[in-house]
């Protein structure tokens, strides 16, 4: 599934009815990612120190993002590659087609790129009777499901293996136990066939690095080498947010992407591609087009604190960490990337009217910004959001109904002015009159939303009229 | 024209809010080199942790490890990269001599895809995560280490290099690299590691001390 | 230097709900020789508005808080992080550089102290002469552990109250689900995360969790309530302020 923009995500609602099995299976995937990730980093005793430096890179380069994305486009193309600038996701989706057209391809396979959901780059070649098949084992499963990602890094975690069985059997005519060995090597034998026949692959990357036009991506499966080796065109579409200035950047980053994500110290495979092959038995594409996406991320740059979100690396850790994400899983986040790097990308990218609920999808902890590998402020920036929903932006108006503006005016007038806020402490006793042994189990509005959930503590509010007595005695005793 | 349209904005977004610029920081390896042995040790180490197994072989281990490796996983078409040492250890004759079909590395992906090995050289080694690197050329096709089930590495010390920083300040001059670290392998299924998903299998380094 | 008077900031949450809690930190605050002092006007330091976005509204309020707190040059101290934080750390970002307001909120800022880091870090004192002989579990409520960095101060004072055996929490550095405005406005996940610290604090095996954060005490003392535990929630300031079982 890739939607390629929602009309509106019902964040608040979806998490009133969480699917039942989502979360157990969420927290399985979170569980495992965190423990091996903080298992490799007790073993990496520079790993504050690279943090920092991954923050520093990251923010260096989106403060000069014009300067390297000119760089790389000339690097790419001195390698032979060819570079095409998509404002739009229309004209990203535009520029794919118009070289799947022209070379007639009628089967695409695709690495995993959350750049192509991000823009529903599927939907538009299927209408074009261009076939695309995943072939991340994750993707391929949710794409015969016809269901959208629930996690990150293990889009199809949610699914038993019993149901997977069962969509081989109905999608592929294959029958095949329940076990995971057995389905991985159908999914092997299936999309090797496709691998073969395929006359383009896409991709999206890791990083793109300016020095010298180079695209690095990071796998584990082998798909991504299949995608970008057999077919002779090669089409990348990517963020403009992540070019990188050199190689010397990489030996940061990925020292810090595969740890943040999985745990592993290096993933699977990592390909360095600067350019087409050079000789015809070295296999490789014979041609490679690079699509750089804005979509939106240039908007984002206005903005200093905003968009440090562009500094991410998108290894998935702050999801993973993250006890709100552990309990709704990814579909709660309306969009293809979710979890706490989700609630502040996309309310920037599709704006408040759309993604007003996610800045205010969180408690705030900062469990997330602690094991961010380059050093986002995650909870900063979602304060920052919620600002701009509640007050407006720019000239986007506030976004927030009319009661709730009038209930903060209100709470403002009392909280700053201690004779209404005295008074209305008085009135708040009144309710232990239905007090149940210390506890308040029903309260009115708005206090009801908390006892719909547990009770309330009774008010305990004399704090201020015992330190008065004890002023007037301690004076009486002085006279 | 889109190019300038996006380069514009960007300038336009950044033009009153570069604020301050980030400096580029200082970035040096972290890591350096220890003795031969002991970065060979710590190879072998990491490559068991990825299910992948290594070793050091001498000139004269060739043809037996060939022959175990043969019959062990049930080998009956290879293809091998043609580069000067492989030949000079006539990997090639060895293996047809046990019954192997040899594919050489200008078949059609078709055939190489046949293949239940592949043996490829090594361009670099890093101890501290296990891995290899390998570089793109005719005569070292990367479907090689790609599409057959059992992938065969065959290294030299002279391929050892303390961090990953070195690898990539040598690599960036080449137009292909490929890192492997391990086996091919996914969690996608109920968090189960499995391997051989899409690239190989099984992964297999030697590591030739000709001293 | 050792002060000898603090202010009392008892926060709004602290006000309403937990005046035994209070009364127990002007106990403690007299046992290690500081003089109490409290401010009557106050109210409440806006962290409610300001965490949802109405920086706007924020504003008079913390203006208030600075007018009542900023009129006395001691220390001021409160039972709850969170409020510390934010005046420590936000005030100073809701006025504009250069301005009088600014400037009082970075004078206040760096004298306001969440009560054990007062303790330990200002007055350098863990033992408080407490006793509490119970088996106890700790809480680390968020704001106290990330934003102001409070990690060992809560444990240490726990290690000098005579009788007190502190036992792991399991996901101790979990959040518990309050989040302010987050446990009205998504309930369900609010829950969510509220079982799972009551299980674990049931799975602890202490009769008591320990908690530094008035927010986080009423949301956990409410599921564990709900939950029909007999584990006690209680303020760190309790147990400090608590001689039971001594000889």
């Amino acid at each position: 599934m890739s939607v390629s923009q929602p009309a509106y995500i019902h964040f608040g609602e979806y998490t009133q009815h969480v699917p039942e099995g989502i979360p157990q299976a969420v927290r399985q995937a979170t569980q495992r990612f965190a423990t091996n990730r903080a298992a490799v980093i007790a073993d990496f005793p520079q790993w504050e120190q690279l943090r920092e430096l991954g923050s520093a890179i990251r923010l260096h380069t989106i403060e000069n993002l014009d300067h390297y994305l000119e760089r790389l486009e000339l690097a790419v193309q001195n390698q032979g590659g060819h570079v095409y600038w998509a404002s739009t996701a229309d004209e990203a989706r535009e520029a794919v087609l118009k070289i799947a057209k022209s070379h007639r391809v009628a089967l695409a396979v695709k690495a995993k790129s959350m750049a192509t959901e991000e823009i529903g780059l599927n939907e538009a070649l299927e209408s074009e009777n261009i076939r695309v098949v995943e072939t991340d084992l994750g993707e391929y499963i949710i794409q015969l499901a016809g269901s959208g990602p629930s996690h990150i890094i293990v889009p199809a975690v949610h699914m038993r293996k019993e149901e997977i069985a069962a969509l081989f059997s109905q999608k592929l005519g294959i029958e095949v136990p329940a076990d995971p060995n057995k389905l991985t090597q159908v999914a092997r034998q299936v999309l090797r066939e496709r691998f073969l026949s395929a006359t383009m692959g896409i991709s999206g990357a890791n990083f793109l690095v300016a020095e010298t036009g180079t695209l690095v991506m990071v796998t584990n499966e082998g798909n991504g080498r299949m995608c970008t080796t057999l077919p002779d065109v090669h089409v990348a579409v990517v963020g403009i947010d992540k070019v990188v200035p050199d190689w010397k950047a990489l030996s940061v980053l990925l020292k810090l992407l595969t740890r943040s994500a999985t745990g592993q110290k290096l993933s699977t495979y990592i390909q360095f591609i600067s350019g087409p092959r050079r000789e015809e038995g070295e296999f490789g594409p014979k041609e490679f087009h690079l699509i750089l996406l804005d979509n939106g991320r240039s908007k984002i740059l206005k903005d200093p604190i905003g968009r440090q979100v562009l500094k991410c690396i998108r290894c998935g850790a702050c999801a993973n960490t993250c006890p709100v994400y552990q309990n709704v899983g990814g579909f709660a986040y309306g969009w293809f990337i979710s979890g706490p790097i989700g609630a502040i990308f996309t309310p920037q990218i599709l704006g408040p009217k759309v993604a007003r609920e996610l800045p205010f999808a969180s408690t705030l902890c900062g469990a997330c910004a602690d094991v961010c590998p380059v050093k986002i402020p995650i909870p900063t920036i979602l304060r920052h959001l919620r600002q701009r929903v509640v007050e407006g932006n720019g000239g986007i108006p506030s976004s927030i109904p009319g009661y709730l503006r009038l209930m903060a005016a209100f709470a403002s007038g009392v909280l700053s002015n201690p004779w209404l806020y005295r008074f209305g402490s008085r009135f708040l006793g009144v309710f232990n009159r239905f007090e149940d042994r210390g506890w308040l189990t029903r309260m009115p509005f708005p206090f009801n939303r908390w006892t719909q959930v547990r009770p309330l503590p009774r008010f305990s509010n004399d704090f201020r009229a015992w330190w008065s007595r004890r002023e007037l005695k301690s004076k009486g005793n002085d006279q | 024209m889109s190019r300038t349209k996006v380069l514009q904005a960007i300038r336009d977004a950044l033009n009153h809010t570069r604020g301050e610029a980030t400096g580029y920081p200082t970035i040096s390896p972290f890591r350096t080199q220890g003795s031969l042995d002991a970065e060979a040790q710590l190879f072998f180490n990491e490559l068991n942790r990825l299910s992948a197994n290594g070793f050091e072989v001498t000139l004269g281990d060739i043809k037996p490890h060939l022959e175990a490796l043969v019959h062990g996983e049930r080998i009956f078409k290879a293809t091998i990269w043609e580069t000067p040492l492989l030949q000079r250890l006539q990997i090639a004759s060895h293996l047809r001599a046990l019954g192997v079909d040899v594919e050489p590395p200008s078949a059609s992906k078709y055939d190489i895809a046949q293949c239940d090995l592949g043996i490829t050289e090594v361009d670099f080694m890093l101890p501290e995560t296990g891995t290899l690197g390998l570089y793109s050329r005719k005569d070292k096709p990367r479907v090689v280490s790609l599409l057959p089930r059992v992938h065969l590495a065959i290294a030299t010390p002279a391929a050892l290099r303390p961090d990953l920083y070195q690898v990539l300040e040598e690599a960036k001059a080449h137009h292909y690299l490929v890192l492997i670290t391990g086996p091919s392998r996914t969690a996608d299924i109920e968090l189960t590691v499995t391997l051989g998903v899409h690239g190989p299998q099984r992964l297999i380094v030697w590591l030739l001390r000709e001293d | 230097m050792y002060p000898s008077h603090v202010q009392l900031f008892i926060t709004c949450l602290g006000d309403q709900f937990f005046s035994t809690t209070l009364k127990n930190m002007v106990k403690v605050l007299e046992r290690v020789g500081v003089q109490p002092l409290f401010p009557a006007g106050q109210t409440c330091c806006g962290q409610p508005l300001y965490n949802n976005g109405f920086n706007e509204q924020t504003r008079p309020i913390a203006r208030h808080f600075l007018e009542v707190f900023g009129q006395h040059k001691a220390p001021i101290v409160a039972p709850s992080a969170s409020c510390v934080a934010m005046v420590r750390h936000h005030y100073p970002e809701l006025f504009p550089e250069g301005t009088y307001e600014h400037a009082l909120a970075m004078e206040v800022a760096h004298r306001t102290f969440e009560f054990t880091e007062f303790l330990v870090r200002v007055l350098q004192v863990a033992d408080v002469g407490a006793s509490y002989p119970h088996r106890v579990t700790y809480h680390a409520s968020c704001h106290g552990l990330r934003e102001m960095g409070l990690k060992a101060e809560a444990k240490v004072l726990l290690s000098h109250v005579r009788g007190l055996e502190l036992v792991p929490l399991n996901e101790e550095e979990v959040c518990c689900g309050f989040g302010g405005a987050f446990s009205v406005t998504y309930p369900m996940v609010s829950q969510a995360m509220m079982e799972n610290k009551v299980r674990n604090i049931i799975a602890s095996g202490a009769d008591t969790v320990v908690i530094t954060e008035p927010g986080c005490l009423m949301n956990i003392a409410g599921g564990l309530r709900k939950a029909g535990s007999k584990v006690r929630a209680i303020h760190i300031i309790d147990i400090l302020a608590s001689t039971e079982g001594a000889l």
